[in-house]
């Protein structure tokens, strides 16, 4: 067990560092509060997803960005929520907190036992594991027809949050982006803190220096099976959602596309931001859906914008407002 | 018990030779993976697009009248070409870099959709065939096989023999080897390391553009063609061990038979999970696989 202090308070404005970096933040919450009164019905629901996808993307950088863990299967989480919570919705419960507690409880369990196996895997080899496992996922959801097959879930019926007195209809797309809202900023602002403590310092010790963490006593299993379930919480957020925005469900929810195109959002927006993925998928899922309407290769465009960040901006966005910490 | 002669002969019988004949082409796609993991820790994940670019090509050239023989001579030339000008734009400016197997798996991945999507501009969404060169029946064991599956088999095995004969007998492979094992050391011998690079992205998606000319007449050409053929490859490479120019091979085979065979008592979409099931528990059991690595003894 570890020796050293771990109640040790870590000033909070130490960590924010709030130079132009850490008024981005609040700046960008501004913006997105804002943004409905300028924005019709089309680009207010685009927003939700943006915001949902964002989250696997947030998930994607808790791993890589600190403890330097590729997941190419953070979307097995996010097709497990959305599948969890359609069949709640469908079979079992109108209760928002019900099917949120199944949910947080489900991806919890999965995640403890997948995490306690991968994490064994150096490098490269957690990237596969994981990659398979979300695709063996996809596949056994894919061949069961009491799952819908390959046709998925339909007619998913959307409900209202109970709150002590009074209740938010996710029917109203107004109602629903500032739940979305509050749900990925409360999940943005909580890694943010955790990883701020000197839980944060040793998973990012474990990330730069794998073989000495455990001479000052930590282990590092623990910190990263902690930072994989946290992770899987994250990606589960939008997976809890996203089958309320879009009416059903289907198998390529979990599939390798969804896992990459989070890994491009994180890259995008800077790995080891936080703040950097969120923007990216705001960036990505608008330049898709932009694209689109203009033009069928939006995949192209996906794969150049990914060649030429890998390869000339491999900061991201907010990398390069980083100027103190070298990448 | 006198039905299970007949059964294993008329029913299991031909699903092991066709398992053998698409074991062995999956062989040559892996074969490449394993090489250039193994030299460089960079997990090409173009590596099925750079098999549909071959697909492409075969239908390309057969259209302007090389035919198909003329086609076996130069797709994977150019696949090869298409490879090593990955390795030298895209690969080898990443190579200094710490987390190189993570940003080479990241821009390997961003190729892929790219040159995925340029096939669909050039060639549409459509699925070609291409016809077999030769037509005729053979029978092996009293079980009928297309001619032309006996040359896949012929062509892939004789492929794979030369393989290993580059890599375990020749200068040439053990310079490889040697890269492999210690790029610094090797190279203050002289050897020169970029091109021993180079020429492994070379070989590796040659192979790759070979298999894709044998097997475009069993199967087709389409834009994703790749990309399916390409996660089946990986489940062999992790199985082989990343890197393992052996259990590439034999992993190849075994995972063909699992699939072919289970294919007989399971419906095929779940014979498919089932090889990522073995990949799984292997990774489980044995991470790095069930072979050592090139450049290891």
């Amino acid at each position: 067990m570890p020796t050293a202090p771990l109640t040790r308070t870590v000033p909070w404005a130490a960590v924010t560092r709030r130079g132009v970096l850490g008024w981005i933040g609040p700046g960008l919450l501004v913006l997105a509060l804002l943004f409905p009164a300028a924005a019709g019905a089309f680009y207010l629901r685009l927003a939700i997803e943006a915001l949902l996808l964002g989250a696997i993307a947030l998930s994607v950088d808790i791993l890589l960005g600190f403890a330097g863990l590729l997941s190419l299967g953070q979307a097995m989480y996010f097709g497990l929520a959305a599948y969890l919570t359609a069949l709640c919705y469908l079979h079992l419960t109108q209760s928002f907190w019900l099917v949120a507690a199944i949910v947080i409880a489900a991806v919890a369990l999965v995640a403890v036992l997948l995490g306690a196996v991968a994490i064994r895997a150096k490098g490269v080899y957690f990237a596969l594991i994981t990659f398979g496992a979300a695709e063996i996922a996809g596949k056994v959801v894919h061949n069961t027809r009491a799952l819908g097959g390959s046709d998925g879930l339909i007619g998913i019926p959307v409900p209202s949050i109970g709150l002590p007195g009074f209740a938010l209809p996710l029917r109203n797309d107004l109602v629903f982006y500032y739940v979305v809202l509050v749900a990925v900023t409360l999940a943005f602002i909580g890694v943010r803190r955790l990883l701020a403590t000197p839980f944060g310092s040793v998973l990012s010790a474990i990330r730069d220096n794998a073989i000495r963490v455990p001479y000052l006593g930590y282990n590092p299993f623990w910190y990263k099976l902690v930072a994989y379930l946290i992770a899987a919480e994250v990606a589960a957020l939008g997976g809890l959602f996203y089958p309320l925005l879009r009416g059903f469900v289907g198998p390529d929810l979990f599939g390798f596309d969804i896992s990459t195109q989070s890994v491009v959002m994180a890259l995008v927006g800077g790995i080891g931001t936080l703040i950097g993925p969120l923007v990216g998928g705001v960036v990505v899922t608008l330049l898709q859906s932009v694209l689109g309407s203009y033009t069928e290769r939006h995949l192209f465009v996906l794969g150049l914008v990914f060649i030429l960040f890998v390869r000339f901006l491999p900061g991201g966005l907010f990398g390069l407002l980083r100027r103190d910490e070298p990448p | 018990m006198p039905e299970i002669l007949p059964y294993l002969h008329f029913v299991v019988l031909p699903q092991v030779i066709d398992g053998l004949i698409i074991g062995v082409a999956l062989a040559l796609m892996a074969l490449g993976l394993t090489m250039i993991f193994g030299l460089l820790d960079v997990i090409n994940l173009a590596h099925g697009e750079i098999y549909m670019v071959g697909g492409y090509a075969a239908l390309t050239l057969i259209g302007w009248g090389a035919g198909y023989w003329g086609a076996l001579v130069f797709v994977p030339v150019i696949a090869g070409l298409a490879g090593w000008a990955l390795e030298d734009f895209g690969i080898r400016p990443l190579l200094p870099r710490g987390d190189r197997a993570v940003v080479t798996l990241l821009l390997t991945f961003g190729v892929s959709l790219v040159l995925r999507d340029l096939a669909q501009v050039a060639f549409g969404t459509e699925t070609y065939s291409i016809a077999a060169p030769v037509s005729g029946v053979a029978f092996l064991a009293d079980v009928p096989v297309p001619l032309y599956r006996v040359f896949v088999l012929v062509t892939g095995v004789a492929t794979i023999l030369v393989t290993w004969w580059l890599v375990y007998r020749t200068r040439i492979g053990a310079a490889l080897r040697a890269t492999a094992a210690d790029p610094d050391m090797t190279a203050s011998f002289g050897i020169p390391v970029r091109l021993v690079y180079g020429a492994t992205f070379f070989y590796g998606c040659a192979l790759a553009g070979l298999a894709s000319v044998l097997l475009s007449p069993i199967y087709a050409v389409f834009p994703t063609m790749g990309h399916d053929f390409l996660v089946l490859a990986f489940a062999v490479v992790i199985v082989g061990g990343m890197g393992s120019i052996p259990g590439a091979v034999i992993a190849a085979l075994l995972l063909a038979q699992v699939h072919g065979l289970a294919s007989l008592w399971i419906p095929p979409v779940w014979a498919e999970t089932l090889v990522y099931g073995v990949m799984m528990l292997v990774l489980v059991g044995r991470p790095a696989g069930l072979f050592s690595r090139i450049g290891e003894a």
